[in-house]
């Protein structure tokens, strides 16, 4: 994936950002289960020990234990792995977080099948699909660490629910440290004519370099790809003057077919009145499993860049 | 606590009891067995004069017992009491299970567990006020609910209170039977709160209880033993008035007749 590009943790960049916003933000707590060093937050539990509360291996409880927090009226990040919270812990999730409408950030690191060797048990494909149907909800999957960066800030200001979903490895930069994220607004990564690509978290960045590698055969053929970090809401009209343009669209993601960003992008689009051709990438109807590399995983659950080419060929 | 403050209560709660059984008679339906068991400890809570509900904070956990609650809000003027038979209707704010849209609730529940948690969150975001949970014996068997006592421990949480409405049934059956909880009292003690057991229906005994857990420099807790479908004969330890639908109305006239008389014994 995009050899030559530098990368940074997506995580990593969560946990210091988070850091940063609070030693001007005392209203920000952190309810943690255990997972503190994983999601880089053992800075802010030194620094700011009161504002740390530390749950245990207890989800549910956190949850609610967070929701109670946020009521008082601190900005509460919950902060664990997808997997847990908020796999484990959806139900508290529901009724205590987003039923009650407070201010909590649910952040969910180890999406996907990038939490690689870990197995299935701990790639969570379903989040999205979780946190998408819920009322109140809204759901963000940043594609970088910069882009992690700007959401972070962004969520530390809003007085909604909210869910981050976070990933293991250090991944390409896409965005330049200018770059402004705004809540439900998606970016034109690339403009292109042909066909349209969407996708969110890293896993998008196999669109760049499906561009790279198919021009070099059809240099008359561009792609116009669009991050959409933000899932729900969700930026429908970019999508739909792309595909108005391309006639094209491939939505990429490293999660279910069943409840992902391609299901939601096909429902409005059947509502609408253009209907372009479509391929969905993405995990179907199976779980994850141990790898080496998460590319081998992505190849063998078709959502690697040669099944990405495969049908870049199969809807032009 | 003067005799005579303790008979107010009792009147309260007989009233209460009254607009509960008119309430779910006309709407339709609803929990009335446990209403009736945590009806007394609310009334408590909301008129004992112990907490200003404009800082402290009371959270149902058990959503269930929302028929209870609003009849106690009503009475406590936080609504028009006309808005009780519009119980659980479509254009109704008085959901079926307590919503936080209704004034003077502050949690909206109904799925079993949470409401514990959600009320050490609170009581650890606001240590100068405190916050009175309010749980129900068969929500014990939920796993969270233990999760919860741990935490409260943990954080040393001496401004939460949480009130156990021991009524010993739940929706299949008796809690010994469906999962038992033994000696709930010593469990909590083990888990290093402060616990006291009382008669549930005993003014002089909740007052005392509560003042008691005000003092506490640990997590309180009160194990309060009530009578399921309390006032009325015929609903006494009988799960099948765990939730009911559509009362006939010579029952509903023979529950009130019983309510009514139930008048200041104690």
């Amino acid at each position: 994936m995009l050899k030559n590009k530098p990368t940074n943790s997506i995580r990593q960049s969560f946990g210091e950002t988070l850091f940063q916003l609070a030693k001007t933000n005392k209203n920000i707590y952190v309810v943690s289960v255990d997972l503190k060093s994983s999601l880089f937050l053992t800075k802010f539990a030194r620094k700011f020990p009161r504002r740390f509360i530390e749950c245990g291996v207890a989800e549910s409880n956190a949850a609610a234990v967070a929701a109670g927090l946020a009521k008082s009226g601190k900005t509460v990040f919950l902060c664990s792995f997808a997997c847990f919270s908020p796999s484990l812990n959806w139900a508290v999730i529901r009724q205590s977080i987003c039923y009650n409408n407070l201010n909590v950030k649910i952040v969910g690191s180890h999406a996907g099948l990038m939490s690689t060797d870990l197995g299935a048990t701990h790639q969570m494909l379903e989040d999205i699909s979780l946190m998408a149907s819920l009322p109140n909800m809204e759901v963000f999957s940043p594609i970088d660490a910069i882009e992690t960066k700007k959401i972070t800030t962004v969520l530390s200001r809003s007085p909604k629910p909210a869910y981050l979903r976070l990933v293991r490895p250090s991944t390409p930069i896409i965005f330049d440290k200018k770059f402004g994220f705004t809540i439900g607004k998606s970016q034109i990564l690339k403009k292109g004519q042909d066909i349209t690509i969407i996708g969110h978290g890293p896993i998008l960045n196999q669109a760049f370099e499906a561009q790279s590698l198919f021009l070099l055969q059809k240099p008359n053929i561009s792609l116009e790809i669009i991050n959409c970090s933000s899932i729900k809401p969700l930026d429908f009209d970019t999508i739909l003057k792309s595909i108005k343009k391309t006639g094209r669209l491939i939505c990429l993601e490293d999660h279910q077919k069943n409840g992902g960003l391609g299901q939601i992008v096909a429902s409005k689009i059947l509502s609408s009145k253009y209907h372009p051709q479509f391929i969905h990438l993405a995990v179907d109807n199976q779980f994850g499993r141990s790898a080496k590399t998460y590319l081998e995983l992505y190849d063998y659950y078709g959502i690697g860049i040669k099944n990405l080419i495969t049908a870049i060929k199969k809807i032009l | 606590m003067p005799l005579k403050k303790s008979k107010y209560l009792r009147d309260l709660a007989r009233q209460c009891r009254l607009d509960l059984l008119d309430m779910i008679y006309q709407s339709g339906g609803g929990h009335i067995g446990g209403s009736l068991s945590s009806l007394d400890l609310m009334i408590a809570v909301y008129f004992s004069d112990l907490f200003d509900l404009k800082k402290d904070h009371f959270i149902l956990s058990a959503g269930h017992l929302a028929p209870a609650l609003y009849t106690v809000l009503a009475k406590a003027n936080f609504f028009s009491k006309d808005l009780l038979k519009t119980y659980s209707s479509f254009d109704s704010i008085l959901q079926g299970h307590v919503c936080r849209d209704v004034p003077g609730v502050e949690y909206s529940s109904g799925s079993l567990g949470q409401g514990l948690s959600f009320a050490s969150g609170l009581a650890l975001g606001n240590p100068k006020n405190t916050t009175i949970c309010l749980t129900s014996d068969g929500e014990h068997q939920e796993g969270q609910i233990w999760e919860s006592i741990m935490f409260a421990k943990k954080y040393q949480l001496s401004n939460l209170i949480n009130i156990v409405d021991c009524n010993d049934y739940q929706i299949d059956g008796s809690v010994k039977d469906i999962m038992p909880l033994n000696n709930l009292a010593a469990k909590y003690v083990q888990f290093g709160w402060t616990v006291t057991t009382i008669d549930g229906h005993n003014f002089n005994q909740i007052i005392k209880a509560l003042k008691q857990a005000k003092k506490s420099t640990f997590p309180n807790c009160i194990i309060a033993k009530t009578i399921l479908g309390k006032g009325v004969s015929f609903m006494k330890n009988n799960f099948k008035y765990h939730d009911v639908k559509n009362i006939p109305e010579d029952i509903y006239l023979k529950a009130k007749k019983e309510l009514e008389k139930n008048n200041v014994k104690k």
